[in-house]
């Protein structure tokens, strides 16, 4: 139901019920001329709403029941009959509203019967002089007569349809002010810390005594937490509710057809955030309506429909929403954007020519890069796409789109649920202690003097060669003068972050602590400090400031640099090297165990109710795809935690969690491993730090975690387009060729498949139904091989069953093989053959190479 | 306990003074008495942690847990441009709220609450620091000297600079 008439419905029951109880009361006190103002007013509140929101009937009814009460108000004697005749009107309302509640329109029917009687009563109650006499005679033939002339003390029979519906068919809701959920949040904050502080005054205790209660305590809390998070929370709904009226105007002002569909309003946000949504949503719809949609002639000479549409569409993920914001429009000039970009320096001319659509497409969101010719009042008035992204990232979100030439733009938000509570590193600079949120962090690289990863000097700025990529880098300490000595930065670990999709790494000297922290809101007296984002106490009870990501940037002078690092840092397996820093952790009975930080992409705090299990093996949802978890202590004989920290490994691009108990430290130490050892998943003992501890073998892991993704190594995902016209089979066959690790688009028709490899998409292996409408897969084959350009491509035919027959069909149309469509395991072991073959071609490999730098 | 002398202390009569009478807390920083008014100090406690705020304003000692509620220690010493004091430094604060943020200021020692009438009040000396004159809301004429009564909102109001 829209929201506007939901809460007209709970208003009125309250307006409603408040004018039935102040009319007794009235009827009982005479001179109480309070009473009757309130009941007035009542009564004329929900006449303007009715009005407002076009209810007719009810409008009527209250109009007419307020000029009985203006009477009375007007000193006109409150007659029993005037009495019983408001309170019918009072229950006639009720009735209505009751019926608008069940199916969200005004029940069949009218008050002819009540008006009338009304009317005449005020009429009547004008006159005070010749009172009482004119009893309504319009009415008298209606049932509801009987109770009009009687002031029964029972007064609420009403013969109209309908006289039962309760109330309850709503669902029960109370208003809480705003102020009363925030004190309530509030004290949940402070219940939190006060959790995190006896959890941590017992981390090295063993007593069950205190143990156990405390758990209890510490899942409580987090219910607790996430309960008021919830009653916070708003639809969207809210924030869509103003959206048909602004795309009117713009319809108006740009002289286009519009048109708005909105989906998912009951898809529910935090209320904080619901407001500070609200610009960026508004300023991407103007940019749909202004540079999106063309003008209606201009569609209808492209064969579209005149009006253009604009898709507004909210949904629930994981700790997150997203909201897409798509127009059926031109969609983006890249080749324009492409140029733009070499003209403002974002890009030399060769690059311009390597980035993928994606990449060039993300341009927009750069400052001052508009490439709309004029500007307009609608969009292009330098409030640009940078702050839009720029306001989306603040709160923790992130930003994307995806254009198709001809076919439209389509934005997606990223938003976090809440703003309150967010998990973060606590990380060590020149001895002080900040937290960083975890939103931006991408990695944590060790430092080591004769390793991979080493700090060197560029003209006195600090800059990292991580991978194939150099990342500006600044130390903690000096940014934030608090570096003591004029000594070089100093720190063992760079914290690798990205903001407005640059990446940049922050040097400090070690990271203590993952926690969930409770974000406070810095004071006006610091507020104006970009590089804080706000503050919050620790559980060992002291106060940390909170490092603003954005402000760092800015401070650092990244926001005007171009883009240091363009695409994006590949998260990659690298092998164990000699690798000297390692984080010791918790797992289990027995020593602590060990793994090398390098290989630890990040390290995450996950809710034990957002671990599943599917298939017997863990999974999370983690930044919209499954990422398994691999539990590395007994989670039969110990319980999940409410929050567990998992260690985040990247295999192939590809990631997977190992879940242990409890981080101990982060440590630098030389590795030897004392004793070799035979259990699967552990190398061996070591001592490290005087501590003994066993060291863990991250490749095993990977195996139960990832084993395909794993057996392909540091290669990247292959491509698999999947053709069948059957719905039922894509969605069955698709997820089973991701779970194998590699990449699916799906096609239905042979049509769709042939024009995705026009648009120049690339494959490297094609799945196809044999038996499908208008062109069978055999034709597809046939038309894919004879092109020079996919004669080496594979196909695969599925059929109902692999038969000789089929197979020989299969091969003389050019594909290199059949499978049966239920026979998944062979498909798996098909497409494993195929690709793996091609893998391992270098020759092949380097052709492409060439062959793509030529282009 | 101060040297200033009084201009016109005869001019005591015509001094703004809204309510006769004014309850004063007073707190002694390097030697001065200084008077806060009693309805703006909540608590009398001693820090024992204090984060600091890089590049945040220098008069910002940093902050501080009190019982569970994030406070910004502001030195009421730094605050009036007063030297810095030998090696010991104060950890006495005196919790206030101005605009919904928590405030300890930090003073060397506490005294006593004295009410304080508005025949006792005098003018500002003219040629007062322009610190100190922003900070001081009134002077009072008392039998062991004279009494500056705080600005709390003037000590917390840390202008933005953009």
């Amino acid at each position: 139901m829209d929201d506007l008439l939901n809460d007209f419905l709970v208003e009125t029951s309250e307006h409603i019920e408040a004018a039935g109880e102040q009319l007794v009361l009235f009827e009982r006190d005479p001179t109480d001329r309070e009473a009757i103002i309130r009941i007035f007013r009542l009564f004329h509140t929900i006449k303007g709403t009715c009005g407002f929101l076009g209810l007719s009937r009810l409008e009527h009814l209250t109009h007419v029941t307020e000029s009985l009460i203006s009477k009375l108000r007007d000193g006109a004697p409150a007659t029993a009959e005037t009495v019983s005749l408001t309170l019918a009107a009072v229950d006639r309302v009720k009735n209505i509203v009751a019926g608008l509640a069940e199916t969200g329109k005004e029940p069949e029917g009218d008050e002819d019967d009540l008006t009338f009687a009304l009317q005449a009563h005020a009429c009547t109650s004008a006159s005070p002089q010749a009172p009482e006499e004119a009893a309504p005679p319009p009415a008298a033939a209606k049932p509801g007569k009987v109770q009009l002339d009687k002031a029964q003390s029972a007064p609420r029979e009403n013969p109209a349809p309908a006289v039962h519906a309760p109330a309850q068919a709503r669902p029960e809701t109370i208003r809480v002010s705003v102020g009363a959920l925030e004190r309530i949040m509030l004290l949940v904050s402070e219940l939190v810390l006060t959790r995190n502080q006896l959890l941590e005054l017992t981390r090295h205790q063993d007593d069950a005594v205190i143990k156990t209660p405390l758990q209890r305590l510490s899942s409580l809390t987090t219910d607790l937490q996430d309960a008021v998070m919830r009653a916070r929370m708003q639809s969207v709904g809210r924030l869509f509710a103003s959206l048909p009226r602004l795309v009117r105007e713009l319809a108006v002002d740009l002289k286009k057809k519009l048109h708005l569909v909105t989906e998912g309003a009951d898809t529910e946000l935090d209320r904080q955030l619901i407001e500070l949504i609200r610009d960026p949503l508004t300023h991407l719809l103007r940019n749909c309506a202004d540079h999106g949609i063309e003008t209606p002639q201009e569609r209808i000479a492209l064969g579209k429909s005149e009006e253009g549409t604009i898709r507004v569409t909210a949904t629930h993920e994981a700790g997150y929403i997203t909201i897409d914001v798509s127009d059926d429009g031109r969609g983006l000039d890249l080749q324009k954007i492409r140029e733009k970009a070499i003209v403002k320096g974002l890009v030399s001319a060769n690059e311009a020519k390597e980035l993928s659509d994606e990449d060039v497409g993300r341009f927009i969101f750069a400052p001052d890069f508009s490439t709309a010719r004029a500007v307009t009042s609608i969009s292009g008035r330098g409030v640009g796409m940078d702050i839009v992204r720029d306001n989306i990232e603040s709160i923790g979100g992130s930003i994307s789109l995806t254009t198709v030439p001809g076919k439209g733009t389509r934005f997606t938000l990223k938003i976090p649920l809440t703003l309150a509570i967010t998990p973060a590193l606590i990380v060590e600079a020149c001895g002080h202690r900040f937290a960083l949120p975890q939103h931006s962090v991408v990695e944590a690289v060790g430092l080591d003097e004769a390793g991979a990863h080493k700090l060197e000097d560029l003209q006195g700025s600090l800059v990292l060669r991580l991978r194939e990529e150099i990342l500006p880098v600044v130390a903690l300490g000096s940014i934030l003068e608090i570096d003591p000595g004029s000594r070089a930065a100093s720190g063992d670990l760079v914290i690798v972050m990205r903001v407005n999709n640059r990446a940049f790494g922050v040097l400090v000297d070690a990271v203590t602590d993952v926690q969930e922290i409770v974000v406070k809101p810095l004071g006006s007296s610091l507020s104006e400090l970009e590089v804080f984002s706000g503050h919050t106490i620790l559980g060992d009870g002291s106060v940390v400031l909170i490092l603003d990501p954005t402000g760092i940037a800015g401070r650092m002078g990244f926001e005007r640099a171009n883009d240091y690092t363009a695409g994006r840092v590949v998260e990659n397996f690298t092998p164990t090297d000699e690798t000297t820093r390692f984080v010791l952790f918790r797992a289990g009975s027995g020593a602590p165990k060990a793994l090398p930080l390098s290989l630890i992409v990040r390290i995450e705090s996950i809710p034990a109710a957002d671990i599943r299990m599917s298939d017997g093996l863990m999974v999370v949802q983690h930044q919209s795809h499954l990422m398994p978890l691999v539990p590395l202590y007994s989670t039969a004989e110990t319980r999940l935690q409410a929050t567990n920290p998992v260690l985040v490994l990247g295999i192939g691009g590809e990631s997977m969690g190992l879940l242990i108990e409890q981080i101990v430290d982060v440590v630098e130490a030389r590795l030897t491993i004392e004793i070799a050892s035979t259990s699967p998943g552990v190398i061996g003992t070591a001592e490290i730090r005087g501590e003994i501890a066993e060291v863990l073998d991250a490749t095993y892991f990977m195996q139960i975690g990832r084993p395909n993704a794993y057996s392909r190594g540091v290669a990247n995902q292959f491509r698999v387009l999947l053709v069948d016209d059957k719905p039922f089979f894509r969605d069955m066959l698709a997820p089973l060729i991701i779970a194998a690790g590699y990449r699916v688009n799906t096609a239905a028709s042979a049509a769709e498949a042939l024009a995705m490899f026009e648009k120049g998409a690339h494959f490297d292996a094609v799945v196809t139904d044999t038996d499908m409408p208008q062109m069978s897969g055999y034709e597809l084959a046939r038309r894919l091989t004879r092109e020079p350009r996919h004669r080496d491509l594979p196909i695969v035919a599925l059929a109902a069953h692999a038969a000789p027959t089929v197979l020989q069909a299969a091969r003389e149309s050019g594909m290199c093989g059949a499978v049966g469509k239920f026979d998944r395991a062979a498909l798996v072991k098909m497409l494993g053959d195929i690709l793996e073959v091609r893998q391992l071609n270098k020759h092949d490999l380097e052709k492409t190479v060439i062959g793509s730098a030529a282009a | 306990m101060t040297q200033r002398s009084t201009q016109r202390p005869s001019s005591a009569a015509n001094a703004v003074g809204e309510q006769a009478q004014t309850q004063c807390f007073i707190v002694f920083v390097g030697g001065e008495a200084f008077g806060l008014p009693v309805d703006s100090v909540q608590t009398i406690f001693g820090i024992e942690a204090v984060t600091p705020v890089p590049l945040g304003p220098r008069e910002i000692i940093g902050l501080v847990n009190l019982r569970g509620k994030i406070v910004t220690a502001v030195s009421l010493r730094r605050r009036l441009n007063l030297p810095e004091p030998p090696a010991t430094r104060s950890t006495l604060a005196v919790g206030m709220d101005h605009r919904g943020e928590n405030f300890a200021l930090v003073v060397d020692e506490v005294g006593d609450v004295i009410h304080l009438d508005s025949e006792m009040q005098i003018l500002l000396p003219p040629h007062l620091g322009e610190r100190r004159a922003k900070f001081t809301k009134a002077a009072y004429r008392l039998e062991t000297g004279i009494l500056s009564l705080l600005d709390v909102g003037a000590i917390f109001d840390f202008p933005r600079h953009t």
